[in-house]
């Protein structure tokens, strides 16, 4: 069972375009200076060395990404800061994958008014710009604490998975194997679970990962405008923040963190694409799964 | 259609109303409100004589319905944020935005577009695969951040351009006609560049997908046994097939593009909705927020009615009710 | 220090309109001070001074200002905004002119204005006020008695609602002896009475207002297009676009020498910088170090000076934040106080924040403040001693180096508006100096509205707080008298000291100048000795201006107020100078 799973793995890696493989590596990377960083840098991400001698220091041997106007190295700060951005974008992907699965698997599963129901309720909050909303609910209640922001955008991100999943279990709803089981009186919970879900997972798993990079980006920018993740809690967004005011001056600690920002959404969107096209092989019938058809700035 | 199109701006109704009303809830519930602004010897007692004449001390229930019945009136109210009546308000915002997004829409469909043909045209070449990269690599870039090395690039390292900041009539009133037309295009340049980057990264995406999957169609295969070269076959017959969902995507990228500007206008100073808006936020400025969120709502609102019926008409076998 | 004489108590916020990123510390704008400010000035400054010419020189000229935030509303008694006050000063007159030497006592150094001249009753209760009969509005309406009396009735009036109001308390009403006589009456002699009504009352068209209520009139349209008397007239006004002024060529005064003075609103500071540049504005009222830097290298830009009563500090709530009624587990023990302070390197913050810009805090009182006292003793920097102070509290080393006492952590709250981007840095600095000692310091950055909220609640442990003071010693009462609690008071730390009470009314109360001083400090070393606050840094805020223009020395209770004297020297005039006086070509 395990080698076959190795081996299954084996020849999915293979199958993998190299800039596929590129991305995972450079996931592994960011993942790993996140995890390693305490042994990577012998500065904490808040420690102010010398608020008056070394601030804004230009990039040199000592601080190899520069110094910001609180004189805390950058380089320690974009490691922390990959901590907390990538665990916000991989939760709030979690909670609206799974809220966004279940929602859809239920209204196409379902069908009829119901299904007519809360569909429309999609669309209506589709009608809402996500930007703004997010901005909205975050400037008027902020600070809110990291996992209230998590909910917050995993709860305004599911509408696409759902619309998504819907189409893939109304398909499914009349195949064999679904009318067999509902045939043999198997408790449509049952159903859903063990043979709706498993087969609409691969297009919310491409969709998740576009989303990855989708939120890093929407994270930075909503705590850019300063309502997102706040002090002294390093995230790539927060480091924008600090910045912004003097990025003329203090350039290095704009473009360093963006080119942190840049490459993981650039490694995530890649990953995205490639997995699509692996598992459009076996993709169901309709459109290419997770083709959303916005672009990432959403 | 006629049918159609009614229920759609029937439900449209629907949906914008319950937006108005969660934004109205969600705004008088935040703390603060428009007199509690920076003035530190303003006393209480003329902050409460303010609140008593605009009737911000009335019942949250009475307000609401003051609220919807001037608005049913065209009466929005008066904003505190921009010292003026939310209509003149909107009147000098929306504009802003609108030239904004049309520059980028128009920008970036015809660039998205472009890009699309090439890498369909020389798939399987290096080329093609950098144009995908170069489309990938936007598609991946913050908007805010892009816009900041916009204006570090343009404005300050290789200064050829103003950083945004729709600049104020008040130096064109006094400008030859012409010269502060071409004065204003080159503060349109930094911000409507960064827009259409990062919109045309998506369209091309999408419109190469859409191409993608016309290739392997028969009429395609026909076409090329007739001797067509690749590229007369790719812009006369799967072009105009895999035109149509892009067309759609006019309308729907109403909500992206709102999003975008809302950190393009922050960054460039664009006073546009986005920065209008964002702004009323931070001083409590009810009406105009919520005449923000309106707009917003009703123009995304008209986009997907506008994808829609660019679809029935592109595609006779939806005109059927 | 010079006995310094503050003339009002004018609000003057900041413009409301700015956005989050790049607010400037509140300034007060219509106070002077005769001290010697350390001109510590940048690079930039040691260039020059903008020239100060004689006020000889040619008509003509344009003055674009570069104005990051629009007025509020035109209205002078109501306008809380710098343009608003801008173009109160411009477009309207006083009875009377202050001069240049701001003195506030009885009428010594006040020049004519729309009163040619005054007569005092025998027993001062009263003065008569001698209207210039040239005196017109700018629709060519005589300006008449009549209109003082309607003048000083609409600022006491309780339904327009005038911060000023207040100020006016002493003047009782204004009768009309003759068309060109008014006569203001007073309750009480006092020796700023002249003062009062002559500097805080402009003098309003009755003709054209009067038939607004006097609570429509702040939004009117009428008042959106002011009339006034003054050198400059009123053209027009594109709210958060451009205000402009003209000169007023047949004014009873003279004919202002620019001929138009153009505000371009700018959505904020940098896009207001960006313009002053680029050349498309020529002058910027407040400039951020990094931009005085940046300027430094423009040969068309000089610095100049502002001054300001404000004075920002680190406050500590002495009642507790959920619940203001029971005193605060935190600051209700001064040694807790006492460490905080010496936790707090204010020196090197300063440096950090302002570069050499920067004015340290002596206390609470902004340092041009006539009872000033600049060698108070205040707890110095010294973490060791503050570990140490917080032992001693009971407050121990715990786990995740914050401290403990009794199983609760020392963590505590600080709340900062984010429309001042200075106190948004010092919140950062001062979180990671408190966590050096042990303290957890969240920042609760919040936009104005809601810090404004929670300050006024008590919802808070730190809180970093600008005062802008009124002139007098009596000033620091309504900021930390016993008196001043709030609601209605502005003591939001709820600090309570009876000596420091006693003292400062004593202060108020003496005629003696000297003495007062000895009180007023007495009663500041009180609260230095108390630490309530950390002080921080005195709001001196600096401008940027065109070379091409030649100013009389500028007044500091605003730049403009010799704006009509200001002239462009026609070598070196630029196209936008050569417009006219004629309305722009469409």
């Amino acid at each position: 069972m395990l080698t076959e799973r190795a081996r299954a793995a084996g020849r999915a890696w293979a199958r993998l375009a190299p800039g596929a493989r590129l991305a995972l590596g450079v996931i592994a990377v960011f993942v790993l200076g996140a995890v390693l960083a305490p042994w990577l840098t012998r500065y904490q991400p808040w420690q102010q060395l010398d608020v008056v001698r070394l601030k804004s220091l230009p990039p040199s041997w000592a601080h190899p990404f520069g110094t910001d106007r609180f004189s805390r190295d950058v380089f320690t700060r974009i490691l922390y800061g990959a901590q907390l951005s990538l665990s916000i974008a991989t939760l709030a992907v979690l909670v609206s994958s799974t809220v966004g699965l279940l929602y859809g698997a239920m209204a196409g599963y379902t069908g009829g008014w119901i299904d007519a129901v809360m569909m429309r309720f999609i669309d209506a909050m589709l009608s809402v710009p996500r930007v703004l909303m997010l901005i909205a609910v975050l400037a008027l209640w902020s600070p809110v604490p990291v996992p209230a922001l998590v909910l917050l955008i995993g709860l305004t991100g599911w509408f696409d998975v759902a619309r998504i999943v819907r189409g893939q279990a109304m398909a499914l709803r009349d195949r064999e194997f679904v009318v067999a089981a509902r045939a043999l009186g198997a408790n449509p919970a049952r159903i859903v679970w063990r043979h709706v879900l498993p087969n609409v997972l691969s297009p919310v798993i491409v969709a998740g990962a576009l989303a990855v990079g989708n939120v890093i980006v929407l994270e930075a920018g909503l705590s850019f405008l300063g309502i997102g993740v706040h002090e002294p809690m390093a995230s790539w967004g927060t480091m924008f923040q600090d910045a912004a005011n003097q990025f003329v001056s203090t350039w290095w600690a704009v473009i360093f963190p963006g080119i942190a920002i840049v490459a993981t959404v650039l490694a995530f969107n890649t990953l995205g694409d490639a997995l699509r096209d692996l598992l459009d092989a076996r993709q169901l019938p309709g459109q290419p799964a997770a083709d959303l058809p916005e672009p990432a700035h959403g | 259609m006629g049918r159609r199109v009614a229920a759609r701006l029937g439900q449209a109704v629907v949906v914008v109303w319950i937006v108005a009303t969660l934004a109205f809830v969600l705004i008088h519930a935040a703390p603060g409100d428009p007199f509690s602004f920076d003035a530190p010897t303003v006393s209480e007692a003329v902050r409460a004589h303010w609140r008593a004449e605009f009737g911000y001390d009335r019942p949250l229930a009475t307000q609401y319905l003051l609220w919807l019945g001037n608005l049913a009136h065209g009466n929005l109210g008066y904003s505190h944020s921009m010292h003026e009546p939310v209509r003149d308000a909107l009147a000098a915002a929306l504009p802003r935005t609108l030239v904004l997004m049309a520059v980028a829409l128009v920008g970036a469909f015809v660039l998205g577009i472009l890009l699309a043909l090439f890498q369909v045209e020389h798939r399987g070449t290096r080329r093609a695969r950098w144009a995908g990269n170069v489309a990938l690599f936007f598609y991946s870039v913050p908007d805010f951040w892009l816009a900041l090395v916009m204006v570090l690039a343009f404005a300050y390292w290789l200064p050829i351009l103003p950083a945004g900041y729709p600049v104020s009539m008040a130096t064109h009133d006094y400008m030859a006609p012409l010269a502060a037309f071409v004065d204003s295009l080159r503060h349109l340049v930094l911000p409507a560049l960064t827009l259409v980057l990062l919109t045309t990264a998506g369209i091309a995406r999408f419109q190469r997908n859409e191409l993608l999957d016309v290739l392997p169609l028969d009429f395609v295969r026909t076409a090329r046994a007739k001797g067509l070269s690749e590229r007369q076959v790719v812009r006369r017959h799967v072009l105009r097939n895999a035109l149509i969902p892009t067309i759609t995507l006019f309308g729907l990228s109403m909500p992206t593009l709102l999003g975008g500007s809302v950190f393009v206008e922050k960054v460039f100073a664009w006073q546009g909705m986005g920065w209008v808006v964002v702004n009323a936020i931070g001083l409590r400025d009810y009406p105009m927020v919520l005449a923000g969120v309106l707009v917003g709502t009703v123009m995304v609102i008209l986009g997907n009615l506008a994808a829609d019926l660019a679809y029935g008409l592109a595609d006779p076998r939806l005109r059927v009710d | 220090m010079e006995a310094v004489t503050l003339l009002d108590a004018v609000p003057t916020a900041r413009n409301r309109c700015l956005t989050f990123r790049h607010d400037l510390p509140l300034m007060r704008l219509r106070r002077f001070f005769a001290c010697s400010l350390p001109l510590v000035l940048v690079a930039a400054c040691s260039r020059g001074e903008p020239t100060a010419a004689p006020v000889e020189g040619p008509d003509g000229g344009t003055l674009v200002v570069a104005e990051p935030g629009d007025a509020d509303n035109l209205l002078p008694p109501v306008t809380a905004s710098i343009l608003g006050h801008a173009v109160a000063d411009l477009v309207y007159d006083h009875l009377a002119e202050i001069g240049d030497g701001m003195q506030t006592t009885g009428d010594v150094g006040f020049k004519p204005q729309l009163a040619d001249s005054w007569t005092w009753a025998p027993d001062s209760m009263s003065v008569a006020f001698h209207l210039n009969p040239r005196a017109r509005w700018h629709d060519g309406v005589p300006v008449r008695a009549a209109d003082v009396r309607f003048s000083l009735a609409l600022y006491k009036n309780p339904k327009l609602g005038s911060a000023i109001a207040p100020l006016l308390s002493n003047v009782d009403s204004v009768t009309v002896k003759d068309s060109l006589t008014a006569v203001a009456w007073f309750h009480a002699k006092t020796p700023e009475s002249f003062f009062n009504i002559v500097y805080q009352l402009w003098v309003l068209p009755a003709h054209l207002l009067d038939t607004i209520p006097p609570e429509r009139l702040a939004t009117s349209e009428t008042v959106r297009h002011p009339v006034g008397s003054g050198r400059f007239r009123f053209e027009k006004w594109d709210p958060g676009s451009q205000l402009v002024l003209v000169a007023d060529t047949g004014n009873y005064r003279g004919r202002a020498k620019l001929d138009r003075v153009i505000w371009a609103i700018a959505p904020d500071n940098n896009a207001a910088f960006t313009q002053l540049l680029s050349g498309e504005a020529d002058l910027l009222e407040i400039a951020t170090p990094d931009q005085l830097k940046a300027a430094a290298s423009h040969p068309a830009l000089a610095p100049f000076v502002w001054p300001s009563l404000q004075y920002v500090f680190l406050g500590m709530n002495f009642r507790d934040a959920a619940h203001p009624a029971q005193p605060s587990p935190f600051f209700s023990d001064l040694r807790v106080r006492r460490a905080v302070s010496m936790a707090i390197d204010r020196h090197a913050m300063l440096r950090n924040v302002f570069d050499s810009l920067g004015a340290i805090s002596y206390g609470p009182f902004p340092r041009s403040l006539a009872t000033a006292d600049t060698t108070l003793r205040l707890p110095p920097y010294d973490p060791a001693h503050a570990q140490a102070l917080l032992d001693s509290a009971g407050w121990m080393a715990g786990p995740g180096g914050v401290r403990r006492r009794g199983g609760r952590p020392l963590q505590i709250r600080l709340i900062v508006p984010t429309s001042s981007a200075f106190r948004m840095s010092y919140a950062v600095l001062i979180q990671d100096a408190l966590r050096k000692v042990g303290i957890a310091c969240d920042i609760d950055a919040e936009q104005f509205p809601s810090f404004f909220a929670k300050q006024a609640a008590g919802n808070f442990d730190l809180v970093l707080a600008g005062y802008g003071t009124d002139p007098n010693a009596g000033g620091a009462q309504q900021e930390w008298g016993s008196d001043a609690m709030p609601p209605g008071g502005l003591n939001y730390l709820r600090y309570s000291d009876p000596r420091f009470d006693a003292m400062l009314d004593s202060a108020s109360a003496s005629f003696d100048a000297a003495a007062a001083r000895r009180y007023a400090s007495r009663a500041y070393q009180v609260i230095a000795d108390d630490a309530p606050g950390v002080w921080l840094y005195d709001a001196v805020a600096y401008g940027l201006i065109s070379r091409r223009f030649h100013l009389p020395a500028m007044r500091p209770d605003g730049w403009w107020q010799h704006l009509a004297d200001w002239t462009v020297p026609i070598d070196q005039r630029i196209d936008r100078d050569r417009i006219g006086l004629g309305s722009p070509t469409h």
